[in-house]
């Protein structure tokens, strides 16, 4: 009988050891994906902001960034589904929406760099043909206009004087 | 007929060769500069027109509207928009005062807008809730946005038994992103629209 309580709470005795482990080792596991969907949502926001930064200065370069602006925008409703997630503490759903925006990104800086350099050839050639091009004709023509009327007057009265 | 009486006539076909050559450059010089900077906040039915909001709903019921930002601020513009709501007796956004509810977002949409574009979202939403018949108020559950299941649950919207309504405010906050400060701020607009829930 003495054996037997004996073995009794030393197998209590081990259940609650086990119970107590697991628990740990269950708080341990949410907080490390709690941990896990927090960082990727914040590396998604770095992607988002540093894209947006992108097509930022290819838009300041004089780009048409309108197919940015869609990507952008997908990769923002992502991130912005991936926050609800973890607010409502699927971590593993906002990590897969996380990576989704980043992976909506990819390429993104490259093509906005493309963009913006296009833009900028673009630009230069513009101003010199519309600007540069269309000023210098300008003063062509009127300065030409001027050698005419002299170089007519000039014959003008060389005819008169004969 | 001499030469010198041609020079009128000379020189207005040179004047305006001259300003037919210098109009490209004229174009690009002589533009008024853009002196307001601002932006559009709207909410329209779901025909595209400011007439047939919904109004009166029912439970589980799918509403359309759509949600747009006009851009002119002059750069490429990282709006936040977020989704509120309350009953007439919470926090509401206050226009002259300019500040926003100081409700918690039910959820957040982010928005990049080009300069002069415009930034239009389609928005299907529908309410889960149930009329506390003892306590005289609607009692939420949830609202669906876009197939996005929001938690609704300690909302609640009182009945007015003289008017026989029971009004729910949803409205959309927008904010802006500051790179100064790398964060959002509220950019003093939003829209909304009041819901009578119906039983």
């Amino acid at each position: 009988m003495w054996r037997f309580r004996h073995g009794l709470a030393f197998l209590v005795v081990l259940v609650v050891i086990f119970e107590v482990l697991g628990c740990c080792l269950r708080v341990s596991a949410v907080n490390d994906a709690e941990a896990d969907a927090k960082t990727a949502i914040t590396e998604a926001e770095g992607t988002v902001l540093i894209c947006y930064g992108a097509a930022e200065e290819a838009e300041r370069a004089g780009a048409n960034i309108s197919d940015l602006q869609g990507v952008l925008n997908e990769a923002g409703w992502l991130l912005s589904r991936a926050e609800l997630a973890y607010e409502m503490e699927d971590f593993g759903l906002a990590v897969s929406f996380a990576d989704q925006s980043k992976a909506r990104l990819d390429g993104f800086v490259a093509d906005a760099e493309v963009l913006r350099k296009t833009a900028m050839h673009a630009g230069y050639w513009d101003f010199m043909a519309n600007v540069m091009g269309s000023s210098v004709g300008a003063v062509a023509i009127f300065f030409g206009g001027f050698a005419v009327w002299t170089f007519l007057k000039k014959r003008e009265k060389e005819k008169e004087r004969v | 007929m001499s030469f010198r009486e041609y020079g009128l006539l000379f020189w207005t076909v040179i004047g305006v060769f001259t300003l037919l050559a210098a109009s490209p450059a004229l174009s690009r010089l002589l533009v008024y500069p853009r002196t307001e900077f601002f932006t559009e906040l709207w909410i329209l039915d779901s025909n595209h027109r400011a007439d047939d909001y919904p109004f009166n709903i029912t439970r589980n019921h799918n509403y359309g509207v759509f949600l747009g930002i006009g851009n002119h601020l002059g750069y490429c513009a990282y709006y936040l928009v977020e989704v509120k709501f309350r009953n007439q007796t919470q926090s509401a956004p206050n226009s002259f005062n300019r500040i926003p509810s100081t409700l918690p977002a039910l959820f957040n949409t982010t928005a990049f807008v080009a300069d002069e574009g415009v930034w239009e979202m389609p928005l299907t939403c529908s309410f889960d809730y149930e009329y506390n018949e003892t306590l005289l108020q609607v009692e939420f559950y949830s609202l669906t946005l876009n197939n996005v299941t929001l938690d609704l649950r300690n909302y609640t919207v009182a009945w007015n038994s003289t008017n026989n309504v029971s009004f729910g405010n949803l409205f959309f906050e927008l904010w802006i992103y500051d790179k100064t400060t790398g964060n959002f701020h509220y950019h003093e607009r939003f829209v909304s629209l009041w819901l009578n829930m119906t039983v």
